[in-house]
């Protein structure tokens, strides 16, 4: 088996759809001859031609809306849009276009459109490119939300994410794109909607997305040494939510956790949390813990980025307050 | 306005009741329909709920026994004054309600003198508390359900969880707590006699029983070959579908005796000091053993059920019986009582009355025995049925006549269609 990184598995998903369907094809800036800015379309031109490897003016609003616009014609266009923070600009084609065509033309078509996009702190991008936005699409109906965590994740998925019949917004974290995995030569599709438990526990739910995941990963191994038994469960697609899948994991551990690099406020967090605390009511023994981004513009200063976005630790320290025993507060 | 809260009449004969807890704390918002306390009645234990929305301003019987119609508690809204309602004192509603309409800072002494009243009640209600007397105690939702499920009492508990939080190993522990000090007393008594205090159960079950042994009882048996019994049985086992109870034996002797009461009428029979009621219907009682004694839930009407439907129902009610769910309803109408201690092996026993019925059928464990053929001898099921009949409402000949019918009901099945 080919050990791939993420950014590989991602190349691998639409390089094998492309081969696979002539209706599948990509456009975003940069994306051809410089195979785009963080290097996961290199190579594509040379096998797929500028046909189907298409570089785009910087307007993201016409880059998803005649992503639309073929979608609806019977492709199944795969855009780019470089940060995720930069999604702000094709807002009107995503929300108002793109998640509601199906809606009002009552079925008569569909918009089989996916919106790839890379965002996260780590790297000192500074307060506009490093965002991670993702909560403000699960709470529009008519979107599909994707974030994948591993390769094997980012490959399955994004291969699903082309072939559903409707917008799929989906998230890749910049700081995972080195990550590698072994991976079977063939592509095996992961259902949207399909949480992921990545180690089982007795003690504690860490519900986690994107860079989170591994964070809580390495939070799980310490607490483990600390005698407390971690589950940590990635929903990967964020809309729709494998509420079953969370919901059996808290009943099991009766405590929960949530995760991820998007400020606490209203991140996806909240809305886990609120699943948990209505369909577990009964089974939680401590108050669902918060993990998140303080709520600042993320700094450019890498200190200051680190101080600001959560990591290992400050999973640990959730973990811990869960199981916290000592009477005080 | 004030609506006092009476002891509720809950069942036929009923004159008293035992308050276990309350589930409101004085001060508590309460819906009406809610429920707001737990009585304990003639054998069953139930919620009670609230018949006015308002604020628990006082409960007057924090616990123990009183009689119907007592005033338990008052509600009413947020400041009015129920000083003047007595634990006990069956008062008119009126003369709590003439307070109404007053509030006003003219009223703020008496709401001083209220909450040093309602202070004392929580007090007494509740000594050695560990978690803030009337207050809502901090405890995780989950310790909440063990809590619930185990009839812990929370306020008893130390919280060791943040802020003081009761948790779920708290309860957990205080579940195991007990159970050492039995242990200990079994393997070291201390000579020490144990006083265990009569639950109302406990209570009402020897009342009804010294009542039943002061009838003139006596007794009659047979046994009755259950082969065809038994093939019905597998037949019927066989064919239940997934998910609905499976018919036991005792199912197949209700119906038995279900039909054999519609035919012997005059042991379907109450006696009622100047009359012998006989009733229409076979409602025939089920003696069922639960931890705290002994309860008789009926199936009402069991001569219209099927085999199938008698097997649901009887499932419905012993499960409910050991959920100690039963209402009073359950336990009301008998008109016959079945006690099988078969499945403790017992081969045959005596069943005490259980007045006003005429009669009781204690059931015995199926056992092969040895039985004489023309061939010489075959090892068969045999059943002992022993009936107890108040000689009052029933004479020895018209107690054959229904036992013999009981058991050519169980040696050919087919005779009760």
């Amino acid at each position: 088996m080919p050990e791939l990184s993420y950014r590989e598995a991602v190349r691998d998903a639409l390089s094998q759809a492309m081969r696979n369907d002539e209706d599948v094809f990509i456009m975003g800036e940069d994306i051809a001859e410089m195979g785009g800015s963080m290097g996961v379309t290199q190579g594509m031109l040379e096998e797929f031609g500028p046909d189907r490897v298409r570089n785009t003016p910087i307007s993201e609003m016409a880059i998803v809306g005649s992503g639309i616009g073929a979608a609806i014609q019977g492709m199944r266009p795969v855009v780019e849009v470089m940060y995720e923070d930069f999604l702000t600009i094709s807002m009107e084609q995503i929300v108002n276009q793109a998640a509601k065509h199906r809606y009002m033309s009552g079925g008569q078509l569909k918009v089989p459109l996916t919106i790839r996009t890379q965002g996260g702190a780590g790297w000192s991008p500074g307060a506009q490119h490093a965002q991670q936005v993702e909560a403000w699409f699960v709470g529009v109906p008519g979107l599909k939300v994707v974030f994948a965590s591993t390769p094997s994740d980012v490959r399955g998925l994004l291969w699903s994410a082309i072939y559903d019949d409707n917008p799929v917004i989906f998230f890749e974290h910049r700081t995972l794109y080195g990550l590698k995995e072994e991976l079977a030569e063939e592509i095996e599709p992961i259902p949207i909607g399909q949480a992921r438990v990545h180690r089982q526990g007795e003690d504690v739910t860490v519900v986690a997305t994107g860079r989170l995941v591994h964070e809580a990963l390495a939070a799980a191994e310490e607490a483990g040494q600390q005698g407390v038994s971690v589950e940590v469960v990635d929903p990967r697609t964020l809309q729709p939510l494998d509420e079953d899948a969370i919901v059996a994991s808290v009943k099991k551990t009766n405590r929960c956790v949530v995760a991820h690099e998007a400020v606490t406020r209203m991140g996806f967090g909240a809305e886990v949390a609120a699943v948990v605390q209505h369909q577990a009511f009964d089974w939680l023994d401590a108050p669902v813990e918060r993990v998140g981004a303080k709520f600042t513009p993320l700094p450019f200063a890498p200190v200051m980025e680190e101080y600001v976005v959560p990591h290992a630790t400050d999973v640990l320290e959730a973990i811990q307050k869960t199981v916290q025993r000592d009477g005080s507060s | 306005m004030a609506d006092e809260v009476k002891l509720p009449r809950l069942g036929q004969g009923m004159e008293s009741g035992t308050i276990v807890k309350w589930l409101k704390a004085e001060g508590d918002q309460v819906e009406k329909g809610e429920p707001l306390y737990e009585l304990d009645t003639d054998k069953v234990t139930q919620e009670v709920e609230a018949e006015a929305s308002g604020v628990l301003l006082k409960i007057t019987v924090p616990e123990g026994e009183a009689d119907v119609g007592t005033t338990i508690a008052v509600i009413g809204e947020q400041g009015e004054d129920v000083s003047a309602v007595k634990a006990g004192t069956a008062q008119p509603v009126a003369d709590a309600a003439q307070e109404e309409g007053s509030p006003g800072p003219a009223r703020e002494p008496e709401r001083g003198r209220e909450a040093t009243a309602a202070e004392q009640v929580a007090e007494a209600r509740q000594p050695a508390q560990g978690n803030g007397a009337g207050a809502r105690i901090k405890a995780s939702p989950l310790a909440r359900r063990i809590a619930r499920e185990r009839g812990i009492e929370l306020g008893s508990l130390k919280g060791t969880g943040p802020e003081g939080r009761v948790v779920a190993e708290d309860v957990e522990r205080a579940a195991a707590s007990p159970a050492p000090a039995t242990p200990t007393t079994a393997l070291a008594p201390t000579g020490e006699v144990e006083r265990v205090p009569l639950t109302s159960l406990r209570r009402t079950i020897a009342r009804r029983l010294t009542e039943a042994w002061q009838a003139p009882a006596f007794q009659i048996a047979m046994s009755a070959d259950m082969t065809r019994t038994q093939s019905l049985h597998t037949l019927l086992a066989e064919q239940t579908k997934e998910g609905e109870p499976r018919p036991t034996v005792t199912d197949i002797l209700t119906k038995a005796c279900a039909d054999a009461l519609m035919r012997h009428r005059a042991v379907n029979a109450l006696w009622a000091e100047d009359a012998i009621e006989l009733h229409p219907s076979a409602n025939v009682g089920i003696a069922v053993a639960i931890e705290a004694g002994l309860v008789v839930p009926v199936i009402h009407q069991a001569e219209r059920l099927t085999i199938a439907e008698l097997a649901a129902a009887r499932a419905d009610i012993v499960a409910r019986a050991r959920a100690n769910q039963l209402r009073q309803d359950d336990l009301d109408g008998g008109t016959f009582t079945i006690s099988n201690l078969g499945m403790f092996g017992v081969e045959q026993f005596v069943a005490v009355l259980n007045p006003p019925q005429a009669a009781i059928l204690a059931v015995g464990a199926i056992e092969r025995k040895a039985v004489p053929t023309e061939a010489g001898f075959e090892a068969r099921p045999l059943m002992t049925l022993t009936l107890t009949c108040d000689h009052r409402s029933l004479d020895g000949a018209t107690a054959a006549d229904f036992l013999r019918t009981v058991k050519a009901f169980l040696e050919e099945p087919g005779l009760m269609l």
